[in-house]
């Protein structure tokens, strides 16, 4: 999944020499908190609901008028995404330096912005349910080829695999969280088990029998 | 009394000997009501026909259903959950469908044109269809299409779904329809297929506030099930005012399930029967439409839908099944059949974290309350 993909377009975006006042009122009109500024097409600065409303508070060190410019309180140079990284690299830009979002610029000019709102979107689908499906854990060694048995174990009865997610356990073994497009997953269970996977979810059900 | 709905023809809805939606389980209840006594008198419906279908699938769904029934190639079948290893595509499947389809129209009318009180439709309960998308061992979608045609004859139906799945077809199917209730209890979709029915999907439009989902911690047992079933049921059927209730029956919420992971015994099924027909004397001048559904385990799922059939009829429930029912059918069903009914009062099931399984329930129930009672004013 790479930025353009979650990526919202165009960016709402102001000029540097928009008001305080305005751009609060395009935040507010468009229920956002980050806007870029640019000057023509080139990104010049961000700047968040935060910088205006610290700017113009009591709590400012020297509050200043709602109708400066936002070029006096935006961030400069700010951290950019190309449409082209993976969503991974801009989560972990805006992790590392604990920021909002990231405006998106091709060719030097502002294309998109992804914000920390787009990234959990991102996550929900990746984990999440958009088709009927059922769900299951297996617990697989950590060495090459086992990802691609269990994969196999799918293909030949021919079920659709709609999401795969994997975590590392421990430093022997990896967790595989599937959803597949099958309601009989406790009877997959089974036959995994038989093809000696170690099913984590469904379990086996606890009565003596 | 009650009608009975039922014809041989919902037999060819099979998607062959090894596939757990087995016809089977309609013959094993048959059979064991005959060798109790009891004269099963069904009423024979029609299938429905291709225009009746229309009302909620696509015709570009039906099309497809139809060249695969009759042994055509479909190449994006896959698309439209045909063709699947959950829904294999068979020749006169389309037919069989419409057979299922055809019980549960019939049913309806015997309520909203007949003016009968008490329904069973032996079949049908196909709740995962999509207008457009197979599912789930669903083609068509019965429930939909019936209660669409009581809401057209003013009768607000609330829909209670007590299948362990969630009822997602129906619900989606009538999200945004302001004359009908859905209630669906079933294992969390964290956990079970289809992997919806959250506490948060609560309806849209005028329909808002009327699609109503608890979902249930895996293991829950019937103290708990009923603890919740009694908090939000009477509470939203008080506030809805249906005219009818249409209850998808299904027997996969027992412990004994191939497919799912709550613990109901056959004695708790017993209790929610004659839950819902409370309900349907209180709420609804005793209007209800029960059809069948799930229930992947041949020995439970015979009992369950005979104590179905029994209580709405106001039968008796024996202390033992017929020897000659046990001798018949525990080759085919591939287990011992049990000598008594009912299941034992307790099954010896070690569950881990009882109390934790519980409270989380409660929970859910509060949640859904507290969230879709702010509709209800």
């Amino acid at each position: 999944m790479l930025v353009r993909d979650i990526m919202r377009r165009p960016a709402i975006a102001v000029a540097g020499n928009t008001s305080l006042r305005d751009a609060y009122r395009t935040m507010q009109e468009h229920g956002i908190r980050h806007l870029p500024v640019r000057e023509g097409d080139a990104l010049v600065g961000v700047v968040t609901d935060r910088d205006l409303r610290l700017a113009t508070s009591a709590l400012a060190a020297a509050p200043i008028s709602p109708d400066r410019p936002v070029s006096e309180v935006m961030s400069r140079h700010p951290e950019t995404a190309d449409p082209g990284d993976p969503v991974e690299d801009a989560a972990r830009t805006m992790r590392r330096r604990k920021i909002g979002c990231l405006p998106v610029v091709q060719d030097e000019s502002l294309v998109g912005i992804v914000t920390g709102l787009d990234l959990l979107d991102a996550l929900l689908r990746m984990t999440g349910v958009d088709k009927p499906s059922g769900r299951l854990e297996v617990r697989l060694a950590d060495r090459p080829g086992e990802l691609a048995r269990l994969a196999g174990f799918f293909g030949e009865r021919g079920l659709n695999v709609h999401s795969i997610l994997t975590h590392a356990e421990g430093a022997a073994s990896v967790r595989a969280v599937l959803r597949v497009g099958s309601i009989e997953t406790r009877l997959l269970a089974e036959e995994l088990r038989r093809s000696r996977f170690e099913v984590v979810w469904p379990p086996e059900k606890p009565w003596p029998r | 009394m009650a009608s009975v709905i039922y014809h041989p023809a919902y037999r060819n809805y099979s998607f062959g000997d090894h596939h757990p939606f087995s016809p089977l389980r309609v013959d094993m209840m048959l059979d064991l009501l005959r060798e109790l006594g009891h004269e099963v008198r069904p009423s024979a419906p029609e299938p429905a026909t291709r225009e009746e279908v229309l009302d909620v699938h696509s015709d570009y769904y039906v099309r497809r259903v139809e060249a695969l029934s009759a042994g055509e190639d479909v190449p994006d079948r896959e698309e439209y959950g045909l063709g699947t290893p959950d829904t294999p595509a068979f020749p006169g499947m389309d037919e069989a469908a419409r057979w299922h389809v055809g019980g549960t129209l019939a049913a309806a009318r015997r309520i909203c044109e007949a003016g009968e009180r008490r329904v069973l439709q032996l079949g049908g309960g196909l709740h995962h269809a999509r207008s457009n998308f197979a599912s789930g061992f669903c083609v068509y979608n019965d429930l939909a299409l019936a209660i669409r045609l009581l809401a057209r004859h003013g009768l607000w139906v609330a829909y209670i779904d007590v299948d362990v799945h969630h009822g997602d077809g129906v619900q989606q199917i009538l999200y945004d329809d302001g004359r009908v209730m859905t209630i669906s209890l079933h294992e969390s979709g964290q956990f079970l297929f289809p992997g919806s029915g959250e506490v948060r999907e609560l309806g849209s439009g005028v329909g808002r506030g009327l699609k109503l989902n608890v979902p249930l911690e895996p293991l829950t047992e019937g103290a708990s099930y009923l603890e919740v079933l009694d908090e939000v049921v009477p509470a939203a059927l008080a506030h809805f005012g249906p005219g009818v209730l249409v209850v998808q029956a299904g027997a996969d919420a027992h412990y004994e399930d191939r497919l799912a992971d709550l613990m109901l015994t056959t004695r708790d099924y017993e209790a929610v029967f004659r839950r819902i027909l409370g309900w349907a004397d209180s709420f609804t001048s005793g209007r209800v439409l029960f059809t069948l559904g799930g229930g992947y385990s041949l020995r439970a799922t015979s009992r369950v839908w005979t104590l179905l059939y029994l209580l709405v009829n106001d039968l008796p429930v024996p202390a033992e099944t017929p020897e000659a029912w046990r001798r018949r059918w525990a080759d085919r069903a591939g287990v011992e059949l049990p000598v008594l009914f009912h299941d034992p009062v307790s099954i010896g099931a070690d569950v881990p974290n009882r109390e934790a399984i519980a409270r989380r329930n409660r929970n859910s129930a509060q949640r859904l309350l507290e969230a879709a009672m702010p509709y209800w004013s």
